[in-house]
């Protein structure tokens, strides 16, 4: 299977059109069917992985518009592989527990479209495929919100779409410009990520493509103040376009820093730690007040999903490798975690019909399972130890004590705010007595909830047990990155700020 | 000798596992048994490291596997069984055994008895590798470990109401467990601070690396990453200003409050400073720090207990400012002290623990002491064992807690630190006093309790019987602390600490100073609560609007403080951040912006008007405009 991650891509999205044709009882298990092929191809592409190489794997390279210097040429390393696996597994889960009824068969075909352009932005390295990708994955969620979404759906997903759209457009100048100057050097027009790798930018060049990329990812991300559309899309959105939201399509945001700020702009990353720091530090601190001051279940997860966003800003601008990988690492844990609290918020709203914590109360006697699982979610986000959240946050903190401890003392704050918020969330809907009549005849999750539950708390224990199989690749890609930024670097303070590891500089 | 270790490890894992199986179901007494024979499993496993740690002195360490790598750091699940950690291990998990065995008994009429047990087992476990890791990070597994634990227990009535402070001071035990894990995440934090200098700077988190490179690291390096470790410690030992939890933990079932609001878990604050001794030996100023707060904590935990009418809360008290004397004798230096009185406080503070635990389930769960009295003929066995640990705290010879408490005041004396003497010394008198308040009042003077309708019965057979182990203990362990000094010795310099000449010629003198102290606490307290007939102790309205009274009652008002301008201010500015900052500035401005191109679009359509002289009118306009733009970008370029 060499062009694997081909077929990764465009398998769903096939998939997809054949489903115009599938009866409407039976979308759903077409659906669930053609989401666990595709797990079970990314988690194939994951066993075939090279661990040990750092660069990257599987290409694929077709020459599409030659004298413009587009082609179709994919490819993945350790940071993207399981960003990857992360997504087809939550689209996988989120459609096996998804409760929707309505046009069942056209939230089935949605779905796989989406998961198309999610993959697809993962493993593009031509920067044309992957703007395509990018922008073609808001339209999927533009319908999903605006299909199936709640009374204010409409305002939702139009202002979901243009914030978001807004910024692209920024982002896709960016691109062009970093085209243009790659032609002014080497004469040929090229749009592959890994030629502009080689490019040798000036700093100023480099400040002005970073602004210009910052504000594509940043409204992705959502960064502060960019963020106030991702309140209204989770209120709006019905569970299965929350869970894939937070999961993956807020990763694309960061995922992009990784991918094409940190590498090409090394001497701007440098002088942009400051005020990103700043601004991950309002994202962590102010946002997690807000989640406290919620009165909606869904709404605390949705701004509790911002704060740790902030928390993975932080860490790609550590420079250094503990950081790098720790954020890597925390976006593959918010996936996960984010995602079943979504669901699992769901699951609350199907029973009940609203999300109002002052509705609940003592729900931990009539819904057992449903509390237990929650507990761990709640404690995953916190970053408990042995949960998947506290290794990315930890090695997060940890990474950028090295570039400012005032600042990580202030981020660290984020351990505290999270309790304070998810604690006052599982006192006021599960704690206290049971004293609402509607709560008291409450079913516990049946089979297909619970089932579509377990695998991610089996994730959620197992990468924090046992992180290495995927902490191990991240690391090696995190620390080549890293060596490849700190020979770029052009000025002497972006080669002093970027560390590069001492296994690598050992193995030199 | 391997496999023990992982024996004395999982067992109480597997325990917790298997209750956890059951954990929906109704109550069934083989998991309180599976968990117990479990616990005492890991006990014996313990307790023959100990054994064997003691005759032959090698010292085992076992790296079970990676954890965390990623960049330069590297972290193992890694444990070391010295002297130091297998003195916690015995302590851990025989109090805990008792306390499950205590537990079927108490916790027989409950629904969630299963539940229980897979969650106190739990906490064995995650206190089992706080104290056995061989590095910080594994210490910090633990340590967050029994917090969760902790929070899963204390709140484990969580379908109680929350109250008014003013009728429980707890409000109720989920808000309790809450509190307790959110102030001692903020110690957490430091800590985690605490743990990245250390790495930082040394490159490892490995104990024996990271003591090895102190010599070369600066004074500021050593007294920031101190300072960040004792903030921690700190929470987990509830020193002020972080204390106001352990009280409200009292909502918690007894037995958690005896294992782990008691024996165990409050201690692994002090753990930690005698575990980092390299580090905090070479910080004078941080470690006098720690002897002064010490000290500053027995005598305020005390004064709060003096006045006190809750049961638990006097005992939770009482633990408070114990862990006060520890730290300062760990503050002090005398490290080795610190623990043997951690161990020795363990047991007879399990043991009264449990013995409450018993007048509770006797009095339905009434922890009023005006409403007991003359107790001691319905509870011969809970009165003896309470008598006997409340002896044990006062300090009188010949048991546990004076041999282990008279040498950490005789310690103050011994580093000129007469300020912390004098202190320590009148704490003992008040540990006394408020000891014996409690027992008389419960079990000695007026019978108050049958005219309110309480016919108060003694706990089962062998509930008394499985606490015996620890009355044994809470006299005998103070004859052998010259065998355990002698053991951990073994250790090196570092533990050990000698009284010099000067406090050695004084010593009898000094102890008959406390000695005299702690019976006159006894004395004062037996003429004003324990008679009867005319000189009985009546209630005295008076007394009780007293200035000074309220004063302790409200615990010098601190969770009224925090109430006040923690919490309070913290829900409003979260709420204004909310309404005001978000929703009307942050994201107005971006409808806005929204809104500015719509009507713009919405005005400037009226261009578009299908007359030709019209649109030359706005090219005219609009050629000028780009002349001017054209002309002022040449006289500026």
């Amino acid at each position: 299977m060499d062009n694997i991650l081909s077929i990764l891509v465009f398998f769903p999205a096939i998939a997809g059109l054949l489903g115009f044709v599938v009866d409407k009882e039976s979308a759903r298990s077409y659906g669930i069917t053609v989401t666990a092929i595709e797990f079970f191809l990314s988690l194939w592409l994951w066993f075939s992985f090279d661990m040990n190489n750092a660069g990257m794997q599987f290409v694929e390279l077709i020459p599409l518009i030659p004298d413009m210097g587009i082609s179709y040429y994919l490819g993945v390393d350790g940071i993207s592989l399981f960003i990857i696996l992360m997504t087809t597994l939550m689209t996988l889960i989120g459609m096996a527990s998804m409760g929707e009824t309505k046009n069942i068969k056209n939230m089935i075909i949605t779905l796989l479209f989406l998961e198309m352009t999610m993959v697809g932005v993962f493993v593009a390295l031509d920067a044309i495929i992957f703007y395509l990708f990018w922008e073609l994955s808001l339209v999927p969620m533009l319908y999903i919100i605006g299909a199936w979404g709640g009374p204010l759906r409409i305002y939702a997903s139009i202002k979901f779409f243009l914030y978001t759209f807004t910024g692209s457009l920024i982002m896709l100048v960016g691109m062009l410009f970093v085209a243009f100057l790659y032609h002014d050097i080497s004469g040929v027009w090229s749009f592959a990520i890994t030629d502009w790798y080689a490019l040798d930018l000036p700093v100023n060049y480099q400040l002005w493509l970073f602004a210009a990329f910052f504000i594509g990812f940043a409204i992705k991300v959502p960064m502060f103040p960019f963020h106030t559309w991702i309140p209204y899309a989770h209120g709006q959105a019905p569970t299965i376009g929350s869970v894939i939201l937070a999961a993956v399509l807020l990763k694309m945001g960061t995922y992009g820093f990784v991918r094409f700020s940190l590498p090409m702009f090394p001497d701007a990353s440098v002088m942009a730690i400051t005020p990103i720091a700043v601004l991950s530090l309002i994202m962590i601190i102010y946002t997690a007040m807000i989640a406290y001051a919620q009165k909606d279940m869904k709404q605390v997860i949705a701004y509790s999903s911002v704060s740790h966003m902030g928390i993975i800003m932080l860490g790609l601008f550590a420079m250094n490798a503990e950081g790098l990988s720790g954020s890597v690492f925390q976006m593959l844990s918010h996936g996960i975690v984010s995602g079943a609290l979504f669901m699992l918020v769901g699951m609350i709203y199907e029973r009940r019909h609203t999300k109002l914590l002052s509705e609940f109360g003592g729900l931990a006697a009539v819904m057992p399972k449903f509390a237990i699982i929650f507990g761990i979610m709640l404690m995953a986000s916190v970053g408990l130890p042995l949960t998947f959240g506290f290794v990315g946050e930890f090695l997060v903190l940890l990474g950028f004590y090295k570039v400012s401890p005032m600042i990580t003392i202030l981020a660290g704050t984020s351990i505290i705010l999270g309790a304070v918020y998810m604690l006052r969330v599982m006192k006021l809907a599960f704690f206290g007595p049971l004293d609402k009549e509607e709560n008291k005849v409450l079913k516990d999750l049946n089979a297909r909830e619970t089932w579509s539950l377990i695998p991610l708390v089996a994730i959620v224990i197992w990468l924090g047990v046992y992180p290495k199989p995927v902490l191990q690749p991240i690391d090696n890609s995190v620390k080549a990155l890293l060596t490849f930024m700190h020979d770029k670097a052009r000025t002497d303070e972006a080669k002093d700020m970027i560390k590069v590891a001492k296994s690598t500089k050992e193995a030199k | 000798m391997e496999n023990l270790v992982y024996v004395a490890l999982f067992a109480p894992f597997v325990g917790s596992l298997f209750a956890s199986l059951f954990g929906m179901s109704e109550r069934k007494m083989f998991v309180g048994y599976v968990a117990s024979a479990l616990l005492a499993t890991a006990f014996a496993a313990s307790a023959t490291l100990a054994y064997n740690l003691f005759t032959t002195g090698e010292v085992i360490h076992v790296t079970m596997m990676d954890w965390i790598s990623a960049g330069d750091i590297s972290i193992p699940f890694g444990f070391v069984i010295d002297q130091i950690s297998v003195t916690m291990m015995v302590v851990v998990s025989f109090v805990s055994t008792i306390v499950h065995i205590y537990a079927i008994g108490y916790m027989d009429h409950d629904k969630s008895f299963n539940r229980f047990f897979s969650y106190l087992s739990a906490f064995v476990f995650s206190m089992m590798v706080l104290v056995m890791s061989d590095n910080f990070a594994g210490l910090f597994i633990g340590w967050e470990g029994v917090g969760v634990c902790s929070w899963l227990l204390v709140g484990f009535w969580y379908h109680k109401p929350d109250q008014a402070r003013e009728d429980n001071p707890s409000i109720s035990p989920s808000w309790a467990a809450n509190e307790a894990f959110i102030m001692n995440r903020i110690a957490d934090l430091g800590m985690l601070v605490g743990i990245f200098i250390i790495y930082w700077n040394t490159g490892s988190l490995q104990y024996d690396e990271v003591f090895a490179q102190i010599p070369y690291l600066s004074d500021t390096i050593l007294t920031t990453a101190a300072i960040a470790l004792f903030i921690g410690a700190m929470g987990k030992s509830a020193q002020f200003p972080l204390h106001t939890w352990l009280t409200d933990a009292m909502e918690g079932p007894t037995p958690v409050s005896a294992l782990i609001h008691a024996a165990t878990m409050v201690t692994a604050g002090v753990f930690l400073v005698i575990r980092a001794n390299p580090l905090f030996a070479e910080t004078p100023e941080v470690s006098f720090f720690i002897a002064s707060l010490g000290t500053f904590v027995a005598f305020y935990a005390a004064s709060m207990a003096l006045v006190e009418r809750d049961l638990k809360r006097i005992i939770a008290y009482s633990t408070l400012s114990q862990l006060g004397y520890m730290f300062a004798a760990a503050g002090l230096g005398a490290y080795w002290i610190a623990l043997f009185h951690l161990a020795a406080h363990a047991f007879f503070k399990a043991l009264l623990f449990l013995g409450g635990g018993n007048v509770m389930h006797a009095m339905h769960d009434e922890l009023d002491l005006f409403k007991m009295g003359d107790l001691r003929k319905k509870m011969r066995g809970t009165w003896i064992y309470m008598t006997i640990a409340s002896i044990a705290l006062a300090g009188l010879p010949p048991l546990a807690g004076f041999w282990s408490k008279d040498a950490i005041i005789e310690t103050a004396f011994n580093e000129h630190t007469y300020i912390l003497w004098i202190m320590l010394v009148i704490t003992a008198g008040m540990t006394a006093f408020y000891s014996f308040r409690q027992i008389f009042l419960s079990f000695h003077g007026e019978d108050r309790h049958t005219a309110l309708g309480f016919h108060p019965h003694e706990m089962y057979k062998f509930v008394l019987v499985a606490m015996s182990p620890l009355a044994v203990l809470a006299i005998i362990t103070g004859w052998f602390m010259g065998a355990y000094k002698g053991f951990i010795y073994q250790l090196g310099e570092g533990v050990q600490y000698e009284m010099s000449e000067h406090t050695h010629h004084l010593a009898t003198y000094l102890g008959l100073i406390v000695i005299f102290f702690a019976v006159s606490g006894i004395v004062i307290a037996y003429l004003k609560y324990a008679r009867t007939g005319e000189k009985a102790w009546k209630r005295n309205e008076e007394v009780e609007q007293g200035f000074f009274y309220k004063l302790l009652k409200n615990q010098y008002y601190v969770p009224k403080f925090y109430e006040e301008f923690i919490t309070k201010p913290y829900a409003m500015i979260s709420e204004v951040f909310w309404t005001k900052i978000d929703l009307k500035i942050v994201d107005a401005t971006v409808d806005n912006i929204a809104k500015f191109f719509y009507s713009t679009g919405d005005k400037t359509r009226a261009m578009q008007t299908g007359n030709l002289s019209n649109y030359l009118n706005w090219m005219a306009f609009g050629g000028v405009l780009l002349l001017v733009i054209a002309a002022i970008s040449a006289m500026i370029g």
